[in-house]
């Protein structure tokens, strides 16, 4: 048996999108149960990392591994927060049925939801204090009750690794700490969570480790070794535009197909 | 007063101008079911003007249809504010009450005229008919004129033309009644179900073929008068044949050959520039897989074997030799006996350098700047050797500090010396 | 007679909502408005095949003419700078102005009508021959309809997470592996399959109305899925009978008279509606006045 199997696994991943580059040859090695913050400056490259390897982008190159495993095959134990801004809020769908819809990994497509399932989504509404709100319609809520009950979805999935896209975002300070608190809670639990992050200040607090980012990845380790004011100016001091263009460059002509065919 | 030929030029003319001139602000503002629902929802209004009036009055059928579309964009604004439904089924719920209204008002006293509105029958088009349509066209041409500048602000970007105090919600509603004054101008040629192609088909063809506005709104009337007259003649070749439907197709074909064949996004183009940057590619690689293995050797010797090439290569000697020929031809390398041993001459050591000195420099970068791992890099470099060039590559060179050595030790050659050793070494 | 004609339009009306709702909350009308006018040229090539216009052939041939609108579609859309809505209008209008060419082209030598196909004639079909099902003997088109309806509505049960998942968040359905683009191309066949069975009573342009009012109305109702597609499945039943009452009354054609009933039924939940009926958000704004 390996003991050090890490929670998340990525090499060299590579993300376009209309063919300009976002993420550019990426690895890390994320450690079972921690807490970990993606910061970096806008248009980094943050959600995308969490989108490819969630397969909700396709990757360029490159591939990611959960536990040791193909992502794909270890999806029932990955849950995910998408960013608030990709959802129509005036879907006709109730807080209890996004709830849910955490159940639906386990259940496949097709199996119904019984009992234990329903259980899991008024035990994970509760735990985030949205369950006197299950009946209401998702867009009749403040942004932050959105926001806890998506975080309640991805509690009921009862995943081992959670992504997080900005779960903070237009959110306000007692569903901050709220989020947190419910987070450094995960964590005691022995998961691992990924949250994109855009504050740098309470990065500092809230996290284990960092992974600085901006295209590529510039640091990755325990929060004290990393936000380091030589680090985070390499972070945030711009982009790094001889490789976005040249990246940019790249992607117009067909270079993969000769590559292919080279090795 | 007209004959059938003209008559057809005529309509073509006409119905070219105003679906030409609106169509093509319906492709940039992305409202083609804008456009579909304004076409059905004027139905109505045709319908009504027939069933009101014992004669067809051409004004008064007008004048119907224009008040019935302006009652299907005020009742579809209506409903996008006041309700939860987006755009696309507020305007399909429009699109399908009016023209329901239309057929059932039609069924329950059908009269003869209509069917030519709904399928188009240039055929029926009578001179009075002609008349208003080129009134109409004509109001449409000079709108369009004069309005020009604000249209052309507000569907590029509204929120400047606010800034620049335009009064966008009047705009629209002015091209709102504008494109339904195009549909009635068009609906007895080509059908009130087909306006859409008239609004859309010819506008895309335009956009396929140039970046500036003003020459697409020229291309797009092109266009369609050009696939008026054609759908026209059709129809009156073959009697039997609807006009609407032939005008579509003609339009749809012009459209086809503008997807395939033009100058800058034609799907050709693009095939055989991609094809072109793939041979390209392939070229450079063997160049300087040439000036590698001459690097590796310690003699110094230039000359290179077929055999020697395909096996750094990894390649069988059929898959490199074309290669080898074309690169022949642009004078980047000489054979020395036949097929079986080559040299890179003086032009072909030079760019052989440069993509290696690109490699090199790329890795370097890589390492040194972004923070990769030494062992993530060749690959990229072997991708990017072939894009670096001019600004980048002075800026690559001048961030580095020109650099003489990779990360691997290797020397990063300079290509401008290196053609002066050559030259030198070759006098000697 | 009548019960007939109620219960034959339905059957064409109900797989129509049901299909028509998620295109609906996807913000995908257009697609449907495009889809129910391009697969007529499938329509009249099954017809030409089968000389019938109650035929799996019809199906067939709707169902490539379907596939190919997509395809079309995607292929413009992916290949060149033509935005989306102007390459669904590109290809449809094509495809309706083929199919109506050709209709043009065989009317006199076979029995297949502009009107017919275009209008609709409910009528027709419940004169045609009765079967027997399960000794209860009804007209053959109705039957098909039948069978259509009960796939239909077992097809979007099966899959009904799958779409309902895809439909609010693309991104935790494909997190869920649930191919959105595959379930995109489900939802184009079952729009495809559904227009073809409805044509006939209510014509191939009015089709798009059976597709779009029932899932606008019941949006206006219900803030939970499920209750949207019952209400959904509630208006294809009102606006069936009622249509038919109308068609008779007035002398209308019943597809078209079907249509309009439907838009009244849009128009009382608009006007009334318990979410944004005008109504209650009048007596709201009076309320904060006062």
């Amino acid at each position: 048996m390996k003991t050090e199997v890490h929670a998340l696994e990525v090499h060299d991943l590579t993300v376009t999108y209309h063919k300009k580059p976002v993420l550019y040859g990426i690895d890390l090695a994320v450690p079972t149960g921690n807490l970990v913050g993606v910061v970096g400056p806008n248009g980094a490259g943050k959600s995308t990392l969490i989108k490819s390897i969630m397969g909700v982008v396709p990757m360029a190159s490159g591939w990611a591994e959960a536990f040791g495993q193909p992502v794909n095959d270890v999806l029932g134990r990955i849950g995910y927060v998408p960013q608030r801004e990709s959802v129509d809020w005036d879907f006709p769908v109730t807080v209890m049925d996004v709830a849910m819809m955490g159940t639906f990994g386990r259940l496949g497509p097709f199996r119904r939801a019984g009992a234990s399932e329903r259980a899991r989504a008024e035990e994970a509404l509760e735990r985030v204090g949205m369950l006197p709100f299950a009946k209401r319609q998702i867009g009749s809520l403040s942004g932050g009750q959105q926001q806890r009950v998506f975080l309640a979805r991805a509690l009921a999935q009862d995943s081992d690794l959670y992504f997080m896209d900005e779960p903070f975002a237009g959110v306000d300070a007692a569903t901050e700490s709220a989020i947190i608190e419910l987070l450094k809670e995960l964590r005691e639990q022995g998961k691992t969570v990924l949250v994109v992050h855009h504050d740098l200040q309470s990065a500092r607090d809230y996290f284990d480790m960092l992974i600085l980012l901006n295209m590529r990845v510039v640091a990755f380790g325990k929060t004290e070794d990393v936000f380091t004011t030589e680090l985070l100016q390499k972070t945030y001091g711009g982009r790094l535009t001889i490789l976005a263009e040249m990246a940019e460059q790249a992607a117009k002509v067909p270079l993969e197909k000769i590559h292919k065919d080279h090795s | 007063m007209f004959g059938a030929l003209q008559t057809a030029l005529l309509a073509s003319l006409f119905l070219g101008l105003s679906c030409g001139l609106i169509g093509s602000y319906v492709v940039v503002r992305r409202m083609s079911l804008f456009g579909d629902t304004m076409s059905h929802a004027v139905f109505p209004g045709v319908v009504l003007g027939f069933f009101l009036q014992d004669e067809k009055n051409p004004y008064f059928i007008l004048g119907c249809a224009l008040l019935a579309g302006i009652l299907g964009a005020l009742m579809s604004g209506s409903l996008q504010r006041t309700t939860r439904l987006k755009q696309d089924a507020s305007l399909g719920v429009v699109l399908v009450t009016f023209f329901a209204f239309g057929v059932g008002l039609h069924s329950l006293s059908p009269q003869t005229g209509v069917s030519s509105y709904l399928y188009g029958q240039i055929a029926a088009i009578t001179d009075s008919d002609l008349l208003m349509m080129g009134g109409v066209s004509l109001l449409i041409v000079c709108a369009v004129a004069l309005l020009r500048r604000p249209f052309y602000v507000a569907s590029f970007d509204p929120g400047f033309a606010r800034n620049l105090s335009y009064p966008v919600k009047v705009l629209d509603s002015i091209f709102a009644f504008l494109l339904a004054a195009a549909v009635v101008v068009s609906m007895q040629a080509v059908g009130v179900v087909l306006v859409s192609a008239m609004l859309i088909t010819p506008a895309a063809t335009a956009y396929l073929l140039t970046d500036r506005f003003s020459k697409m709104m020229m291309l797009s009337v092109g266009f369609s008068i050009l696939a008026g007259m054609i759908g026209c003649l059709w129809s009156y070749q073959q009697l039997k044949t609807p006009t609407g439907p032939a005008i579509a197709i003609s339009a749809a074909a012009l459209f086809g050959l503008a997807f395939l064949f033009a100058p800058q996004y034609g799907v050709l183009a693009k095939y055989l520039r991609r094809r072109q940057q793939v041979r390209q590619i392939r070229r450079e690689n063997t160049l300087q897989s040439l000036y590698r293995i001459k690097e590796q050797r310690s003699d110094g010797k230039r000359a290179v074997t077929l055999s020697e090439l395909a096996q750094y290569r990894r390649r069988s000697p059929s898959h490199v030799l074309p290669e080898l020929f074309s690169l022949k031809k642009v004078g980047l390398i000489e054979s020395l006996s036949g097929r079986d041993v080559w040299q890179l001459t003086m032009n072909g050591e030079q760019r052989a350098a440069e993509l290696i000195r690109n490699h090199r420099l790329w890795e370097l970068y890589l390492i040194n700047e972004a923070d990769y791992q030494t062992d993530h890099v060749h690959d990229d470099a072997e991708k990017m050797e072939h894009v670096l060039k001019g600004d980048l590559l002075e800026a690559l060179e001048k961030q580095l500090d020109f650099p003489t050595a990779d990360p691997h030790g290797m020397p990063i050659p300079d290509p401008a010396k290196t053609s002066v050793l050559l030259r030198e070494g070759g006098q000697k | 007679m009548y019960f007939m004609l109620g219960l034959g339009g339905f059957l064409a009306a109900l797989p129509c909502s049901q299909v028509g709702t998620f295109l609906v909350i996807r913000r995908m009308s257009l697609v449907g408005d495009a889809m129910s006018h391009s697969v007529l040229p499938g329509i009249v090539l099954g017809f030409l095949i089968s000389k019938s216009l109650s035929s799996p052939w019809l199906i067939l041939g709707a169902g490539l003419a379907g596939f190919v609108t997509t395809v079309l579609i995607e292929l413009i859309h992916q290949k060149s700078r033509i935005k989306q809505d102007a390459a669904i209008g590109v290809v449809f209008t094509t495809l309706f102005a083929f199919g109506v060419l050709l209709i043009s082209r065989v009317s006199d030598k076979v029995d297949l009508d502009t009107d017919c196909v275009l209008h609709g004639d409910l009528e027709h079909l419940v004169q045609s021959d009765l079967v027997s099902f399960f000794s209860v003997s009804i007209p053959a088109p109705l039957l098909s309809l039948f069978v259509v309806a009960l796939m239909v509505v077992g097809i979007v049960t099966l899959f009904y997470r799958v779409l309902f998942v895809v439909s609010f968040d693309t991104a935790l359905a494909s997190s869920l592996r649930y191919r959105p683009i595959l379930s995109h191309y489900l939802l184009m066949a079952l729009t495809s399959f559904v227009v073809v069975a409805a044509f006939q009573v209510v014509g191939a342009i009015l089709v798009v109305s059976l597709l779009i009012l029932p899932g606008a109305t019941a949006s206006l109702c219900a803030v939970r899925l499920p209750k949207v597609l019952l209400i959904a499945a509630l208006h294809s039943l009102l606006s069936s009978v009622g249509g038919v009452c109308l068609a008779v009354w007035t002398d209308m054609n019943t597809g078209a008279s079907i249509v309009l009933f439907g838009a009244f039924l849009f128009m009382l939940a608009w006007g009334f509606g318990p979410l944004d009926g005008l109504l209650w958000q009048q007596i709201r704004r009076r309320r904060k006045e006062a």
